[in-house]
């Protein structure tokens, strides 16, 4: 992975190579191997790679990450003011985009737990796994079935019925 | 083209024939064993024996290919070429935190220089995209608001009858001549 990855969420699996006990005097042939392509191909492929680096050093220049300031929500826009609908529904876009990314990161977190606890996935995986399981129930809620021409209105309309569904379970409940 | 080849096979044939006639006696034709023109081992210093192959034109396949390579390779390589330099000599950009007092411009969002280049000379800044499309709701809100307010006003007018509209203007009454019925006996 690339430098920049947190090691408490990505922690590297212990190692599990045993300690070398030589009994022959002849050479170890895997040594000979990795030496080989050691020096075949690792190191000219890294030299070409610090050379490029070296290039790329002499004129940097930068990215950033675009912040967008907050708008007033869709409930907070008066009936027929189109235009605080169309800020509401642009700033919608954008959080539901930051949502599917973050989906995203955690289904990685998860592929990432699997990968390195191997066959013991299931019973070692349980804090990923439940992370994934909440993220993605949250994610279904509110965006859920939503479709392709999904809109910030719809959205609000699917939490209203949401919690008109849950006022009622209350009520049905107390009874 | 198969008659010549049904010719050659009864040449051969009658030619085996006509070795045993001379050969042999007529009887035992089956039991006869023939030797073959073709059966001793030759070998040669060339590639053996020239022949001349008929097949079908390739001209037509091996000029299309030709071309098409030539044609793909023309913009191809050039486009390789510039790519593979501005990636090797100019690199990409590094994330960083946007500092202090500083409001980057629109292509210093993108990070590979091709993108960036494209952001910055060929594309509008997405914020100038947002503003024309807030200005075109504007003004097809007011239109709205302006036929919605001339609707009710006409309604209102034709109702009533007491505003400038739906009144036709009549003549003034001074002008009116009651002579002719001014007195009982006209």
């Amino acid at each position: 992975m690339p430098d920049g990855f947190d090691k408490d969420v990505y922690p590297e699996p212990p190692r599990r190579t045993p300690a070398v006990e030589k009994q022959t005097g002849l050479p170890n042939p895997a040594d000979i191997l990795i030496k080989l392509f050691q020096y075949t191909v690792d190191v000219p492929v890294t030299t070409f790679r610090d050379w490029v680096e070296h290039q790329h050093e002499r004129n940097r220049f930068y990215y950033y990450q675009q912040k967008f300031r907050r708008v007033p929500d869709l409930t907070e826009c008066k009936l027929g003011d189109h235009l605080c609908n169309y800020e509401a529904e642009m700033q919608w876009r954008r959080d539901h985009k930051v949502d599917q990314e973050i989906v995203k990161v955690i289904k990685e977190r998860l592929g990432a737990c699997q990968q390195r606890e191997g066959n013991s996935y299931l019973q070692n995986c349980d804090k990923e796994m439940n992370q994934f399981r909440q993220v993605s129930k949250a994610y279904q809620s509110r965006y859920g079935d939503l479709g392709a021409y999904g809109s910030a209105q719809k959205c609000l309309m699917k939490q209203k019925h949401r919690m008109i569904a849950e006022r009622k379970e209350a009520t049905a409940a107390e009874d | 083209m198969v008659g010549m080849s049904v010719l050659r096979a009864g040449a051969g044939f009658a030619a085996r024939l006509n070795q045993l006639k001379h050969g042999f006696s007529n009887g035992r034709l089956l039991t006869r064993t023939v030797p073959k023109t073709e059966s001793a081992a030759v070998r040669y210093g060339s590639h053996g024996k020239q022949m001349f192959v008929f097949k079908p034109s390739d001209y037509y396949d091996r000029r299309f290919l030709h071309l098409l390579r030539y044609y793909i390779l023309l913009t191809g390589i050039p486009v390789a070429a510039i790519i593979t330099y501005i990636n090797v000599f100019i690199g990409e950009a590094e994330l960083a935190e946007i500092p202090e007092n500083y409001v980057p411009e629109h292509w210093e969002y993108y990070k590979h220089p091709i993108t960036r280049w494209i952001a910055r000379n060929l594309y509008d800044p997405p914020e100038k995209n947002y503003e024309k499309m807030m200005a075109l709701i504007e003004i097809e809100s007011e239109k709205a608001e302006m036929r919605r307010t001339q609707m009710d006003v006409r309604k209102l007018m034709r109702e009533k009858g007491d505003g400038p509209w739906y009144h036709y203007e009549t003549m003034d009454k001074s002008l009116i001549d009651y002579s002719p019925k001014s007195t009982p006996d006209n």
